[in-house]
C-alpha cells in the first residue's frame, strides 16, 4: 500500500538535491563572472589577484586614469603618518641617499625597491640585512603588490594602495 | 549580511532532504521503528539552524554555500544511517551531531585569529605523529582489516588519523609559506630546477613519513590522503608542476615496492583485482564484502531501489551481506538505494564544496591562508577519492570514514574543525577592506 509514498519520496529527495546543487553550481558561475569583471557587490576588490602566483599581465599597458600607486606611511620616523608617496617611478628605501629616505637603525642603505611594470608594483629587497615583510612574511625575490598590502621595514610600516 | 541570507535560504533543501528522507524511511519500516525515532531528524535541523545563527553572528563574510553543502552531506548520512541502523546508531550519530557543532563553535571562537595556529606548528606536527601512532600502542589499537586505524578506550573507539590530518595540514601550509620562495628557486639541471637540498631535505622526510605511515598503519589509502595533501600544497606553494609529478612517480614506486613486500597489502590489491574470485570471497576478510558491494551498486540502477530496500542481510537470517554497511561501505548502500543519480548527487555536492574551498584559497590575501585553504580541501577531496574509489573498485579498498556521511564520531568531529578553519579563512578573504 504504502510503496508508491516511498518512491514519490525518493524521487522527490533527489530532484531536490538535483535542483539545489544546480543552484548552488550556477551562483558559483555568477561569482566566478563577477570576479572576472572586478568586483561589485560585496565581493573583495583583490578578486583575482593571488599573492602567491600574479594573475594579470605585468605589462598591461596603463590606460585608466585612476590608477595611482602609491605608498601611504603607517608609522615610521620621520615621516608624518597618512603621507603618501607616489610610485609611478622606482623609488628605493634605505637609510641612504634614496628616495624614501628610513630614519630606522634597522633599516640598511639600500633596503628595498619598489618597480613599476605596467600596473604591476613589485616590491624587492636590495640584500638587506633585516629584512624586508610583505604581509608579514620576509620577501625573498621580487613580490607583487597588491591594493592593502603592507610592507614593513624594521619599525617602519607602509601600506600600498593604488 | 546578504551572503548570510542565501545561507538560510540554501538550508531549506536540507530541510526538505532530511524530512523526505525520514518520511521514506519510516514508511518503509514502520513496524521496526518508533515514531519517536523521526525526532533526530528534527533535532538535526534545529542545530543547523542554531549553527546558521552562529555564523551569522561571528562569520558575517563567510561563504555562504559552505555550511549548506556540509549540512546537505551531512543530513544525506543521517538518512542513511537511519536506514540502516534506525534505532541505535542515528541516535548515536544525532548526538556526535551535537558534539561535533559545539567543537566548530569552539573552534571558530577559539581560533577567531586562526594565524595563531603558525605559533605552534611544532607542537600541531607533534601532536598529529603521536595521534598517527597511537593506533600501534599495545592494547590501545584495534586491528582490522591489516590496517591499525582507530583505538579503543573504555565504551569508545576512535580514529586518530582524522583528527591528525587537520594538524598536517596546518603545518605543511605554515612550513610552505616559509619556504616556498626556497624550494621554487635553486638551480637548473638538464631543464629542471632542482631545489637546494637543505629546502628539499624535509619534504624528502615528508615523503619518508608517508611511507613509513604505509608501513606502521599498514594502509595506503590513508598515506594517499596525507601525501595527496602535501603534493597539493607544495604544488600552490610553489607552481611547479614537477614535485607534483616526481612525487608520484616517488609514492607509486613506494606502494609498489611495499605492495609486493608485505602481505596483507597485497592481499588488498588481490581482492581489488579478483572480487569474484571464490577462493578470495570465501577466505576471512576476503572479498566478501567488496564482492557484495559491487551487486548492491548494480542493483541499484540509475534511479535506485527505494529508501531500504538493498539487502543488507540475508534474508531469513542475521548473517551480514554487506559488513559495515554504515561505516566502510555506506557509499554502496547510497548507491544501491538511490541509484547512480543519488550517487553522483553525492559526489556532486562533494565537488561543490572543494570548490568553495578552493574558492575561499583564490580570495586569500595572505599565502598562509591560501595554503591552508586548498590543503583543506584536497585533504577532503582526496579521502572521498579513496573510500569512494576503494569501494566502486578503482583503487584498492581502504576504510577511510566518507567525510560528514558516513557513522563515526570521531571523523564527525575533526571534520567540524576542519569546515570551521575554512570559514574563517573565508570569512577573512571576503571581509570588505575597510573592516580590516
Amino acid at each position: 500500500m504504502l510503496q508508491p509514498v516511498s518512491v514519490g519520496l525518493k524521487l522527490g529527495f533527489l530532484i531536490v538535491l538535483y535542483l539545489f546543487l544546480v543552484w548552488v553550481a550556477a551562483s558559483t558561475l555568477f561569482d566566478l563572472r563577477r570576479g572576472l569583471r572586478g568586483g561589485g557587490g560585496s565581493t573583495v576588490p583583490v578578486g583575482e589577484a593571488t599573492s602567491i602566483h600574479q594573475t594579470v599581465d605585468p605589462m598591461a599597458l596603463l590606460g585608466d586614469e585612476e590608477f595611482e600607486p602609491r605608498l601611504v606611511v603607517e608609522h615610521a620616523s620621520g615621516h608624518e603618518p597618512g603621507v603618501a608617496y607616489d610610485l609611478m617611478d622606482p623609488v628605493t628605501l634605505g637609510r641612504g641617499d634614496v628616495e624614501l629616505k628610513l630614519e630606522d637603525p634597522f633599516a640598511s642603505t639600500r633596503h628595498a625597491s619598489i618597480t613599476r611594470h605596467g600596473r604591476t608594483l613589485v616590491l624587492e629587497d636590495l640584500g638587506s640585512t633585516n629584512g624586508t615583510y610583505l604581509n608579514g612574511e620576509p620577501v625573498t625575490g621580487p613580490q607583487p603588490l597588491h591594493v592593502g598590502d603592507r610592507i614593513r621595514i624594521g619599525d617602519s610600516e607602509f601600506t600600498y594602495l593604488q | 549580511m546578504r551572503a548570510r541570507n542565501w545561507e538560510l535560504i540554501s538550508l531549506v533543501p536540507a530541510a526538505l532532504l532530511v524530512s523526505a528522507g525520514f518520511a521514506a524511511v519510516y514508511i518503509q519500516r514502520a513496524n521496526q521503528l518508533e515514531t519517536v525515532s523521526l525526532i533526530y531528524g528534527a533535532i538535526f535541523l534545529g542545530l543547523c539552524l542554531g549553527a546558521h545563527i552562529f555564523i551569522r553572528v561571528t562569520l558575517p563574510h563567510a561563504d555562504p554555500f559552505i555550511f549548506p553543502l556540509v549540512a546537505v552531506l551531512a543530513c544525506y548520512g543521517l538518512v542513511m544511517i537511519y536506514r540502516i541502523d534506525g534505532a541505535t546508531e542515528a541516535r548515536v550519530q544525532a548526538q556526535w551531531f551535537v558534539l561535533g557543532l559545539v567543537l566548530f563553535a569552539a573552534t571558530i571562537v577559539w581560533f577567531r585569529d586562526y594565524r595563531r595556529l603558525e605559533n605552534y606548528r611544532y607542537l600541531i606536527m607533534t601532536g598529529s605523529v603521536v595521534l598517527l601512532l597511537l593506533p600501534r600502542v599495545p592494547g590501545l589499537g584495534v586491528y582490522s582489516g591489516g590496517a591499525y586505524l582507530a583505538i579503543h578506550l573504555p565504551g569508545i573507539t576512535f580514529q586518530p588519523p582524522e583528527f591528525a590530518k587537520v594538524g598536517v595540514v596546518i603545518f605543511l601550509s605554515s612550513y610552505l609559506r616559509d619556504h616556498r620562495q626556497a624550494l621554487a628557486s635553486g638551480r637548473r639541471i638538464l631543464g629542471y630546477r632542482i631545489p637546494p637540498l637543505k629546502h628539499l631535505g624535509p619534504l624528502l622526510a615528508l615523503w619518508g613519513a608517508a611511507m613509513l605511515a604505509l608501513v606502521v598503519i599498514g594502509d595506503i589509502g590513508s598515506s594517499l590522503m596525507f601525501y595527496g595533501a602535501l603534493l597539493a600544497i607544495v604544488y600552490v606553494a610553489t607552481d611547479r608542476i614537477s614535485f607534483v609529478i616526481f612525487g608520484m612517480l616517488a609514492f607509486g614506486l613506494g606502494s609498489w615496492f611495499l605492495a609486493t613486500h608485505i602481505p596483507h597489502i597485497d592481499a588488498r590489491i588481490q581482492d581489488w583485482l579478483h572480487p569474484f574470485n571464490p577462493a578470495l570471497y570465501s577466505a576471512p576478510l576476503g572479498s566478501y564484502q567488496l564482492a557484495n558491494a559491487q551487486f548492491a551498486m548494480a542493483a541499484g540502477g540509475l534511479f535506485g531501489q527505494g529508501f531500504g530496500q538493498t539487502l543488507l542481510y540475508i534474508p531469513g537470517t542475521t548473517n551480514a551481506l554487506i559488513p559495515f554497511p554504515s561505516t566502510d561501505m555506506v557509499f554502496s548502500v547510497i548507491t544501491g538505494d538511490l541509484g547512480l543519480f543519488g550517487a553522483a548527487g553525492l559526489l556532486v555536492t562533494y565537488l561543490l564544496f572543494i570548490s568553495r574551498g578552493f574558492k575561499a584559497a583564490m580570495l586569500a590575501r595572505d599565502s598562509f591562508s591560501k595554503l591552508l585553504a586548498v590543503g583543506l580541501s584536497t585533504v577532503i577531496a582526496v579521502q572521498v577519492f579513496v573510500i569512494v574509489g576503494g569501494v566502486a573498485r578503482v583503487i584498492p579498498f581502504t576504510g577511510v570514514p566518507l567525510p560528514f556521511v558516513a557513522y563515526g564520531g570521531s571523523s564527525i568531529l575533526a571534520n567540524f574543525v576542519l569546515v570551521a578553519l575554512l570559514l574563517l579563512v573565508s570569512d577573512r578573504a571576503r571581509r570588505p577592506l575597510s573592516d580590516t
